[in-house]
């Protein structure tokens, strides 16, 4: 039987299948209908310092082979997060790990979130929303080397739990952002976000998201998802996390030999909210066939 | 509102399927776990699994439109790639079901209800009398359901068989019915509550028209949705808090399908 332990950022995952962040709220949402404690682990929708209240609907729609959403950051803010969300995170998951995803539209809102929260139980470290844009800088956090190497070199300062982040899959070379997070202390990589889309009603010449733009997700993205694993992966000794239109056992073993550490199921979980449970399942009867004693084994072990 | 149902997820089989006017269809699904708990109203996500391919990937909204014993009714119309997959449904095949989901339609102490339909919102209306004799609520219900053309009105010899009620036909093109839009039917005197749902500009006519008459009315609404179940926050709608005043968004998936008419900020 194989063991899909993965010994990373300092604490043992049970298996490497994490929730992705604003796919599974924070946990009770899905308590009902899966063991969320069975999980590797979960990662948090974004935390904000203030309440937002997202954007103006259509939040979400059918792409090809997956979806397009601008929810805009809908959160209950750091004080709430805090008060009403960390204590079930606490009392209810002892064996998956969480981590908090964290946005923000300057360095010093994702400063105060993190030194807001790095007293507190009920979760391991932080993933770094980059794909917020900078008012400050007015580019994007993760589609600009300078405005990022600023961010992760203040959050080093401001926290010594594992910062993970969550890199924007529209740049040029994601290796350098990559190498950035890296030379400025981060702990590990999240690849990928979603991609940024649109899609447009021709009758009413209008686009279908309220927002105008979106983040596209789900199968369509996977190959780029993979592919950016296997980038950052290369370029830097850090832990990665595949995310990017996984649906089962074999979407996750490309990812895993592609270079990731662990992965992140995100809307595959709206399809079937079994899609979790059921991914562990097959990484057992898969690597139990190919005779394979660890997950970690994997890890990286592409041939090309 | 706090829910409560238990959510219940299973490949449900496919019992019969049934053209019952012009891309419309009837579904009937072996979904025990819904039927026993499904009201009038709610919802189930319908879906084909999440498969690596993934089109069409997510799973669609429907109200669930009969309980028989283990099986629920569903009506589906083709608009686009999903209901499309979903008509061409075989008996013998699985389908993903979660549900059921989302508030219901609640008649209190009302004994006189106005049901107003427009296309497929007729689904709610179908469960409604049986649900309501389930739960020992004799309530005398009238049933307007309107259609843009005659040649998509429901079979109403089914209407009649499924939910006991002789629906009062509109359609815009008169060839079935009265000619004109079913709120033109919309007589409100000795009604307690109206229920409805439909498509927007409808639902919203019924909601000035009952606003004005000073009935109260629930209306249950449509928006693009992902998981059905509130966790991607994606199906927002405009809603105020009557009592407070204070305005915001709300789930149609978790607070809604069906609200209160003077929450809804339209």
């Amino acid at each position: 039987m194989v063991s899909l332990e993965q010994q990373v950022f300092g604490v043992t995952f049970q298996n490497p299948v994490l929730l992705a962040s604003g796919t599974c709220g924070y946990g009770e949402e899905y308590a009902e209908i899966i063991g969320v404690d069975d999980l590797g682990g979960m990662v948090t929708k974004a935390v904000t310092p203030e309440p937002r209240v997202g954007n103006p609907p259509t939040r979400v729609s059918e792409t090809p082979g997956g979806m397009i959403n601008a929810i805009g950051l809908a959160n209950v803010g750091l004080e709430r997060f805090k008060s009403e969300k960390l204590p079930w995170l606490r009392e209810n998951l002892s064996r998956a790990q969480v981590l908090v995803n964290v946005a923000g539209w300057s360095v010093g809102d994702f400063v105060t979130v993190v030194s807001g929260l790095d007293d507190e139980d009920g979760f391991i470290g932080y993933e770094i929303n980059v794909s917020c844009p900078n008012v400050e800088g007015g580019t994007m956090f993760g589609t600009d080397e300078a405005s990022l190497a600023q961010l992760v070199r203040a959050l080093r300062s401001a926290t010594e739990r594992p910062l993970i982040v969550k890199l924007a899959p529209n740049v040029p070379d994601i290796g350098i952002f990559a190498e950035i997070c890296e030379e400025n202390g981060a702990d590990g990589l999240s690849t990928i976000n979603t991609f940024p889309g649109m899609v447009i009603d021709v009758e009413a010449r209008r686009p279908v998201i309220g927002n105008v733009t979106g983040g596209i997700s789900g199968p369509a993205i996977r190959p780029m998802g993979v592919h950016a694993t296997w980038v950052a992966a290369s370029r830097t000794s850090l832990p990665v996390i595949g995310i990017g239109g996984i649906c089962n056992a074999r979407d996750v073993l490309e990812y895993v030999l592609a270079g990731a550490s662990l992965v992140q199921i995100g809307t595959a979980m709206f399809v079937d909210p079994f899609t979790a449970p059921q991914t562990i399942e097959g990484l057992c009867e898969i690597c139990d066939r190919q005779g394979v004693r660890k997950i970690s084994e994997l890890v990286g072990a592409l041939e090309v | 509102m706090k829910r409560k149902h238990r959510i219940v997820r299973a490949w449900s089989e496919v019992r019969s399927r049934e053209q019952v006017a012009e891309e419309t269809f009837w579904l009937e699904l072996t979904a025990p776990g819904i039927a026993a708990q499904a009201a009038p109203g709610q919802f189930v996500m319908i879906g084909f699994g999440a498969t690596s391919w993934g089109s069409p990937f997510l799973p669609r909204p429907n109200s669930i439109a009969a309980v028989r014993g283990d099986v629920i009714g569903l009506l589906v119309r083709v608009y686009g790639a999903g209901s499309r997959r979903l008509s061409a449904l075989r008996p013998g095949d699985s389908i993903l079901t979660l549900g059921p989901l989302g508030s219901r339609y609640e008649i209190g102490d009302a004994t006189s209800v106005l049901c107003v339909a427009g296309g497929v919102g007729l689904a709610p209306f179908l469960l409604l009398p049986n649900w309501a004799k389930g739960v020992g609520k004799p309530v005398d219900i009238r049933l307007l359901y309107g259609e843009r053309t005659g040649k998509a009105v429901f079979n109403q010899e089914k209407i009649r068989k499924l939910s006991g009620l002789d629906a009062e036909v509109w359609t815009e093109d008169g060839s079935v019915g009265r000619r004109g839009r079913v709120t033109e039917g919309l007589v409100l005197e000795d009604v307690d509550l109206v229920l409805t749902c439909g498509p927007t500009p409808m639902l919203k006519t019924v909601r000035n028209m009952t606003r004005d008459a000073g009935v109260p009315c629930q209306i249950a609404v449509e928006e693009h949705m992902a998981c059905g179940m509130g966790t991607c926050i994606g199906c927002v709608i405009e809603t105020v808090d009557p009592e407070t005043g204070l305005e915001g968004y709300s789930l149609v998936c978790v607070d809604g399908p069906v609200f209160s008419a003077e929450r809804l900020r339209w």
